[in-house]
């Protein structure tokens, strides 16, 4: 439990701290939850599972069960470690000094470790409603004036989409009569209920991640928040929806996977082809990255539905570099606003010969994000989209157009904003915090782009754990 | 019963007291009162007294709950209203002593087994409730509320009135037992009785405010002083609806399915009803009094479990409601929003960050964010109904997104950045009462999730 404790305290400490104090303790609680972290990764057997708190049965089957499997563990290393990159990554801004601001991060922490070690539905659920309240102030508070409309399209998406969510787990509960992960997963069900059930869990994760037609809040939204919001946002909070789906969606409901897989994959694929089409014509940096997002987590999406091991190896592998390279991809954009005003491409220009060091950084971040050989994206990206041509020819095409048209906006937004002659006067080079946040980011993705079979093999347990399902059942109808 | 007699008596004694026009004092009399009967009360639990084996009144657990959170209630709005009541001294005796009745009235409603009992309990509720939305007498909204309520309640009361005595007609009995007795029996006048039980129906959705009788809430909620709204949004919806509830969940559960179709109707129409008509308030009472209409529509969820299983469900949800609407209105008249616009609360949650975050929880417990109580009734209630009434649930999910946007429009304003708002001092009671409020929100779930 000190996994959820720590930060919760951490938050609640930086709210009565002076704010000249903030940034430091926020850091050294950000540190802290990464050790932590790294003390449970270090004590754990993947092969098994660990238990954080248990309760009893209360009113309505609720329970307080806490624990993580690989895949739960490797999310909370991604949360814990995306935190003190996020904060470091702020540390020259103004916002950095704000404790209002250092509590909100770490509230956002705390509800995220939560349903990432949640093994109870309603604590699930819980958690990630409780995840909206302190990004939806943070966006209120710290982010674009004027906002409003944005924000609150937002939230009630998001809230609409989870009260879809609240009706399948109520479903799921009252007939389990027990909201414990274990008993929820024993659950049968005919097929067309698991359909419906299924259906609500898509329609929160669906808006959530998002989907093609469910994706309307996110590029606004993402261009009126402050760097620190969109990072956490585009890095951890859709991440959520993509965990949801493997961990909670698919294991409960597979009577239903066989029919509800369709639409899910072809709205993916749709999602990737339009995500990169629209990206390609975008002159407003954030909303190209914000399009290019859709574009990659609809690849994601439609991976996860295909069921096996393969696919989730490469979709988790995926989760960890999206998070890395959109955290590098939005800090790259938060940089060009700052320093020229502006985030139209058109108005960018040779950048690269002002601030060389950022032109070299900011390429190798964009490299990344084309999934060239030795990066991360490279192995994720290669599994999904060949796992994905196993199960249909046309979507595995058209899932590797992702590849091409990926190339296209990503070197042309490089190519607008750092070549050709300079727009702009003077153009301050990189500081040392963002620096290291690039340096970090490129380790990280190189080394887990050379050394991915360790990721794979450290979740793949797990994964056979929660795909036994189906063949189980496969098994009786034959 | 014994919590009953110290009310009226410390309503009483107040009522003297209040000559002395020392607002402290008789805040002093009020409030040890209230302790003392909320003790008695829950000792009520424990022991029986020799007064309990009145054969009109009974507490079993469940009352006992509802007639201790009446109580306290009770407590905080008197807390609250103080600095009010202070303005006021004139009339402070009065409010004490009216509050203190109503009060009365509420607990007879909890715990009647007659009738008879259960329609003195409503008119010792109503009556002083109709003289205190009309106490100030200069204000004309004041007058025009008190008038329209009384009117209005007055010819609900005698519906009401109509139907016990058809009822009565049908089965010869005024004991809810005995009715039930009759009603599984079947040995009665059937078109006496289900005319009477929609009599009742009737009157029962205009005491609570459900639609279609809801139209005197908005006016008479804007008309009274802060301290009544409360009283009325609190309290009184508390003791009807658990009075509905006995009512209808117990004596007439037999004849649910007669009466179950005109309860979809009034639930349906109010959980959109209020939330639509609030969307475009600019007086923060008439917000509060369109937002009750939808939680009532929640809270009559309960009714239609047909068992006594949603009783928890019900009382977790309205506690919740409760302090939400409680501190909201004292946060009202800590910042002096005397104008009553909702415009008033700009920046007011940014600048003082104790009321900031008060406003933040209460509002989204009222929106239904977990891991707040309001968020826990409303699940507890539609977890019961969940099973039998499908369709209603899902409506009662989308009226709740509208209803998000409604309560997450006004933090926002609340919580504003730019803002003339400044820093307000808040007295000693009111830290008090929103400290208490805010302990509800956050922690009263547990005390039934576990």
């Amino acid at each position: 439990m000190e996994l959820l404790i720590l930060p919760l305290v951490v938050g609640l400490i930086s709210l009565i701290l002076p704010s000249y104090w903030s940034k430091i303790f926020g850091g050294i609680g950000a540190i802290a939850s990464l050790v932590l972290a790294c003390i449970h990764l270090s004590g754990f057997d993947p092969l098994t599972q660990t238990i954080l708190a248990s309760s009893n049965k209360m009113a309505f089957g609720l329970t307080f069960n806490f624990g993580y499997d690989a895949f739960g563990l490797v999310m909370v290393m991604l949360t814990n470690a995306i935190i003190p990159i996020i904060l470091l990554s702020n540390w020259n801004r103004e916002l950095a000094n704000n404790k209002l601001f250092t509590a909100l991060v770490f509230f956002m922490q705390v509800g995220l470790l939560g349903l990432f070690t949640a093994q109870d539905g309603m604590l699930f659920y819980i958690f990630w409603e409780f995840t909206l309240i302190p990004i939806f102030l943070l966006l209120y508070w710290f982010g674009a004036k004027e906002n409003n409309k944005v924000l609150f399209k937002f939230f009630i998406y998001t809230l609409v989409g989870s009260l879809g969510m609240l009706l399948a787990l109520i479903a799921l509960g009252s007939s389990a009569n027990s909201f414990a992960y274990a008993d929820l997963k024993n659950v049968q069900l005919t097929q067309e209920v698991a359909c419906w059930i299924m259906s609500g869990f898509l329609l929160a994760f669906a808006i959530k991640i998002p989907l093609f037609p469910f994706h309307t809040w996110q590029p606004a939204t993402y261009t009126s928040s402050p760097m620190a919001g969109t990072m956490l946002l585009s890095a951890l909070m859709l991440k959520m929806a993509l965990f949801g789906m493997i961990k909670w969606m698919l294991p409960l409901t597979t009577e239903g996977i066989e029919i509800m897989k369709w639409p899910v994959i072809i709205l993916g694929t749709i999602g990737i082809v339009y995500g990169a089409i629209i990206a390609i014509k975008q002159n407003d940096i954030k909303t190209l990255f914000a399009f290019a997002s859709i574009s990659h987590l609809g690849l994601i999406a439609a991976g996860i539905m295909l069921f096996n091991t393969a696919a989730w190896s490469g979709a988790v592998v995926q989760i960890i570099n999206h998070s890395l390279i959109s955290i590098g991809l939005f800090l790259a954009a938060d940089i060009l606003e700052k320093r020229t005003g502006t985030r139209q491409l058109s108005e960018l220009g040779g950048i690269a010969k002002l601030a060389p060091r950022f032109g070299f950084w900011f390429a190798v971040t964009v490299f990344a994000a084309l999934s060239v050989p030795f990066s991360a994206g490279f192995i994720g990206e290669f599994i999904l989209i060949k796992e994905l041509f196993t199960f249909h020819v046309i979507i595995g095409i058209l899932a590797a157009t992702s590849l091409i048209l990926g190339a296209v906006y990503m070197l042309r937004s490089y190519q607008l904003s750092m070549f050709g002659a300079p727009k702009i006067a003077a153009f301050e080079d990189l500081t040392w915090n963002e620096m290291a946040v690039f340096i970090i980011l490129s380790l990280l993705i190189l080394g887990i782009g050379l050394f991915s079979s360790l990721i794979i093999e450290y979740t793949e347990p797990t994964f056979r754990i929660l795909t036994e399902t189906l063949t189980s059942n496969q098994q009786i109808i034959e | 019963m014994d919590a009953l007699i110290v009310i009226f008596l410390t309503g009483l004694i107040g009522l003297f007291v209040g000559m002395q026009k020392k607002p402290k004092l008789n805040l002093l009399v009020t409030m040890l009162g209230l302790v003392l009967a909320f003790i008695l009360q829950l000792n009520n639990g424990f022991y029986t007294s020799p007064l309990s084996s009145y054969q009109v009144l009974e507490f079993n657990i469940s009352q006992l709950y509802f007639s201790l959170v009446a109580i306290a209630f009770c407590m905080l709005i008197v807390l609250g209203g103080f600095n009010y009541f202070k303005r006021d001294s004139i009339h402070i005796g009065d409010y004490y002593g009216l509050l203190l009745f109503s009060l009365c009235g509420a607990i007879c409603l909890i715990g009647f087994t007659d009738l008879f009992m259960f329609f003195l309990g409503l008119e010792i509720l109503s009556i002083p409730i109709y003289v205190m939305v009309g106490i100030k007498k200069q204000d004309v909204l004041s007058a025009e509320a008190s008038i329209k309520y009384f009117f209005t309640g007055a010819f609900a009361t005698a519906i009401l009135l109509f139907g016990i005595a058809l009822l009565y007609g049908a089965t010869g009995s005024f004991n809810l037992i005995e009715i039930r007795g009759i009603i599984q029996s079947g040995e009665y006048q059937a078109t006496f009785l289900f005319i009477g039980i929609l009599f009742i129906l009737g009157a029962f959705l205009f005491k609570v405010g459900a639609v279609p009788f809801h139209f005197w809430g908005p006016d008479v909620y804007q008309g009274s002083p802060e301290i009544v709204t409360a009283f009325m949004a609190t309290v009184v919806k508390l003791a009807a609806l658990m009075a509905f509830y006995k009512l209808f969940n117990g004596t007439f559960q037999e004849l649910g399915n007669f009466w179950i179709g005109a309860l979809y109707f009034a639930i349906g129409l109010s959980l959109f009803v209020g939330y639509l008509g609030a969307l475009k308030q600019t007086k923060f009472k008439r917000l509060l009094a369109y937002s009750s209409i939808s939680n009532t529509g929640y809270a009559l969820f309960a009714l239609l479990s047909l068992s006594n299983s949603s009783l928890g469900s019900l009382w977790i949800f309205l506690v919740g409601y409760g302090c939400a609407t409680i501190a909201l209105l004292t946060i009202s008249m800590a910042i002096h929003n005397d104008n009553d616009e909702i415009s008033s609360f700009k920046g007011i949650g940014y600048k003082n960050p104790f009321i900031g975050f008060i406003m933040i929880i209460s509002l989204l417990s009222l929106a239904g964010i977990p891991p707040l109580t309001g968020f826990f009734g409303k699940f507890a209630l539609l977890m019961n109904a969940y099973s039998q009434h499908l369709y209603l649930v899902i409506l009662a999910l989308i009226s709740s997104a509208v209803g998000a946007f409604l309560y997450l429009r006004f933090m926002v304003l609340s919580l504003s950045k730019d803002t003339e708002a400044e820093s307000v001092s808040i007295s000693i009671w009111h830290y008090i009462v929103l400290g208490i409020c805010a302990a509800g929100i956050l922690g009263a779930w547990l005390i039934v999730a576990i």
